[in-house]
């Protein structure tokens, strides 16, 4: 029944969105979103608001189109310097860095770039056809999820963290308190009371997640490269082409992630249908998903295919997932979701519960459009990757002042803020120091992004339960995902103590 | 040979440019030759936001009608929540040729930080829409007015959620309270998102939020607005008493106005004043408030001052009592 379901939506929005004007905006809107998301810092929200004047003159279906071409094609370029250059632009695409940077340094930058590509597109495409079967029953679940459902979602991204945060847990612990630590400054979220800013209206709205991660990832793992005398080798020239076998990933990586694409994508989906920090909750939780069913966790964190494939089906399923709560109840999951809520409201439509049925056309005009978007978006990619490695071509010493200059651009032109550039930089030395000691900055990164959600929900629970921990086993929902998080300690607790029973019998 | 050329070159350029600088302000005192340069429209904000789309939308009007003879650089400079581009409008004292919207953080950042700058640092020239807020209840719930929900609020403990620790939501909530006296715990979201869903999941009794963020839900039949807190009904939404006519005395909604940097003549905020009246009458402006479910109530010059003095003391009254400030 699904199935008829799901033929039907997409054939009908394939009727709209097939049109030549259709199709060429989208495939602007895809190439945009692939340059905006390159850029470290400069994120799909702000793509698709500085170019929103641009559609005034179209059709509001067209228009959709081509600005949620953006939105989802900036998923596809965000990976690129994750694995590059170790700089994730967003808080979904940390999770990248972790095996995806690793394999660009063993030389398999042109199998982890085409994989990405490829595990993009199964994500996105998934999502697309999860939308078309399911969007009613999801927008009904997303619904009711109140704070204190949140917070537990957000906890179980938190306690998944250890998944990621390399060998040694408690310099992990220390990198992601680290974190929390950053999350604190700014108003309190219930008393509005200001916390660490010192008086300055820069400080008010918090430190903001882009200039920490660019300067821990991007600045930090620059200077570690100088530090280790990088910039001074001979590199043997990467010789790439679409003919040439280190080009494409293996068939063996294809084999190992089979399961790894599908358990990321639905993963990724059902954390975007969620509104807040979706795609970021799912790429961790995918990630630690694949480490722990894997029969070789060690080999991640170190250029592992499965590491790279999970959080990128994840974070593409996920923004395709979002659309979910912003078509079926108007509801943004994310600043590029209200940024595209906006637009529908500039053009004279009411986003909300009755979107579907007053405009069907464009519901599934658009959805479909994501389809073909996706199918564009993984063409362009691996046709760009050549250029993209060409780049690891270039002497160390010549990209170091170049990517310097792109994160500090990144950082400023944010909120034009000297204080965030300066923050960059200071973030760029704590970086390196983290990286020469073995401290974990994927941890900190994403503490600082859940960790302001965190606080923010648990206060709200505590509020409505008038103090009482009860919330968080009263409302049924919140019941289910605390007895998943405790029977999820609970079976890892037991795993290793059987591990450990066989260890010393067969000893 | 070409040293010569060139200072013959920025000799003729300037020659023009000097005489207009002589001339101008002469005529203004006279006749009012104004506009004689481009304007500056300062957006305290990134594109894309309330502020931004209001900004443009009247910076288009302007530039469609040639309601400004002259051109129009438009330019968002954002930071510290608005700290920064007000700021900046506010060092132009005297000159003219500069613009900017307001909108909740005019009022609201200086009040909670070392901006340098206040309300009283601009001219006012207009208020051209009202950004007022419903309270709004589930329609399956048991309140069908704002008067069963005080008179349950008396004998119930009750919660009422909006975006933001000391944000304008929580000081509608805080007024409605004082007016109708009961007491009432407000739980802050961190976006409009998180609010919606914090009602739709029965977590909390009802929300104060911008009609826009719960249009949808309202056309839907989800939800229920029980009243609005502007002075008068809004131009959208005619059939939503306001707080007041149901005996609840207060208002307060977020300007959305128009002000110059200050020490400008009187003329000139006279003109201004002339110019928006008739932006205000066009229907891109018409369109622009029922798109943005913005309340085309409207108070200008000096009256608009008073209505920022009003709406500022409302503001840092609530947001001292809440320990927000000292």
């Amino acid at each position: 029944m699904f199935f008829a379901e799901i033929l039907n939506n997409l054939s009908f929005g394939m009727s709209v969105a097939l049109t030549t004007t259709n199709l060429m905006f989208l495939l602007i809107g895809a190439i945009v979103g692939m340059i905006v998301g390159l850029f470290p810092g400069f994120g799909p929200a702000a793509g698709i608001a500085i170019l929103i004047p641009l559609t005034f003159g179209l059709e509001p279906t067209t228009a959709i189109i081509m600005l949620s071409g953006i939105y989802y094609g900036s998923m596809y370029g965000g990976t690129i310097t994750s694995i590059l250059i170790n700089t994730p632009g967003e808080s979904a695409t940390v999770a990248s860095t972790l095996d995806g940077y690793p394999m660009a340094q063993q030389g398999r930058a042109g199998p982890a770039l085409v994989m990405q590509a490829i595990a993009s597109f199964v994500g996105g495409t998934l999502g697309v056809i999860l939308i078309c079967g399911f969007a009613p029953v999801l927008a009904q679940f997303a619904s009711s999820f109140g704070p204190s459902e949140y917070f537990l979602i957000i906890m179980l991204g938190l306690l998944l963290l250890t998944t990621m945060m390399g060998d040694n847990k408690l310099n992990g612990i220390i990198s992601a308190l680290f974190g929390f630590a950053i999350a604190m400054v700014g108003v309190d979220s219930v008393s509005g009371a200001q916390r660490f800013t010192f008086g300055s209206p820069e400080l008010i709205s918090g430190i903001y997640f882009v200039p920490v991660a660019i300067g821990l990832f991007g600045i930090g793992e620059l200077l570690y490269c100088i530090y280790t005398g990088q910039h001074k080798m001979e590199k043997d020239r990467v010789q790439f082409n679409f003919r040439s076998r280190d080009f494409w990933p293996t068939a063996k990586d294809y084999l190992t992630s089979k399961f790894t694409f599908i358990r990321g994508s639905i993963i990724g989906f059902i954390a975007g249908v969620l509104p807040g920090s979706g795609a970021t909750i799912g790429s961790i939780l995918a990630y630690s998903v694949e480490k722990k069913v894997a029969k070789d966790p060690e080999r991640f964190g170190k250029g592992e295919m499965r590491g790279l494939v999970a959080p990128e089906t994840a974070n593409n399923a996920a923004s395709a997932g979002a659309m979910v709560p912003l078509i079926s109840l108007g509801i943004p999951g994310s600043g590029a979701t209200a940024v595209l809520l906006g637009a529908l409201m500039m053009w004279g439509l009411q986003p909300g519960p009755t979107l579907i049925d007053a405009n069907p056309d464009l519901v599934w005009g658009l959805v479909a459009s994501m389809y073909m978007g996706n199918m564009i978006l993984v063409a362009l990619s691996i046709l760009a990757i050549p250029l993209f490695v060409k780049f690891l071509d270039i002497p160390y010493r010549l990209v170091v002042p170049v990517i310097i200059i792109l994160c500090v651009i990144g950082a400023y032109a944010l909120n034009n803020s000297i204080i965030e550039t300066s923050m960059l930089l200071f973030m760029g030395l704590i970086g390196f120091g983290m990286k020469l000691y073995g401290y974990s900055p994927a941890a900190t990164v994403l503490a600082l992004v859940l960790g302001g959600m965190a606080e923010s929900t648990f206060l709200q629970s505590l509020i409505i339960s008038q103090g009482s921990l009860q919330i968080f086993v009263e409302r049924p929902l919140s019941l289910a995902l605390t007895l998943f998080m405790v029977g999820a300690i609970g079976l890892s607790l037991a795993f290793r103590a059987y591990k450990r029973y066989q260890a010393k019998r067969s000893n | 040979m070409s040293l010569f050329k060139q200072s013959l070159l920025k000799k003729v350029m300037v020659l023009p440019i000097t005489a207009a600088l002589l001339v101008s302000p002469f005529s203004v005192a006279k006749d009012l030759n104004y506009p004689t340069k481009n304007l500056k429209y300062t957006i305290a904000f990134g594109p894309g936001g309330g502020n931004d789309l209001m900004s443009r939308t009247v910076v288009e009007i302007l530039k469609k009608y040639k309601f400004y003879k002259k051109n129009i650089r438009v330019d968002n400079l954002a930071g510290g929540s608005g700290a920064v581009g007000f700021n900046y409008v506010a060092q132009q004292a005297g000159n003219p040729y500069h613009l900017t919207s307001t909108s909740g953080n005019f009022l609201g950042t200086p009040l909670v930080s070392n901006t340098g700058w206040t309300y009283q640092d601009f001219t006012p020239i207009g208020l051209l829409a009202q950004d007022a807020m419903f309270i709004v209840v589930r329609a399956d719930s048991q309140f069908a007015s704002a008067k069963e929900f005080v008179e349950y609020a008396k004998n119930n403990r009750i919660t009422i959620g909006g975006t933001g620790a000391a944000g304008p939501e929580r000081v509608v909530a805080s007024l409605f309270a004082e007016a109708a006296g009961f007491n009432y715990d407000y739980v802050p979201s961190q976006d409009s998102g998180g609010l919606i869903t914090s009602l739709t999941s029965k977590s909390i009794d009802a929300i104060i939020a911008n009609p826009s963020e719960v249009s949808g839900q309202i056309a839907a039949g989800n939800f229920r607005p029980l009243a609005y807190s502007e002075a008068q009904r809004s131009t959208i939404y005619k059939d939503v008493p306001t707080f007041k006519e149901q005996g609840y005395n207060f208002a307060f909604s977020l300007p959305r106005g128009v002000v110059m940097p200050s020490n400008v003549d009187k003329d000139i905020q006279q003109w201004w004043v002339e110019t928006l009246k008739k932006v205000v009458n066009t229907p891109e402006w018409k369109d622009y408030l029922e798109t943005n479910s913005l309340s085309g109530n409207t108070i200008w010059g000096d009256d608009f001052s008073d209505n920022l003095a009003a709406t500022n003391a409302d503001f840092k009254r609530i947001l001292t009592q809440i320990g927000a400030i000292k």
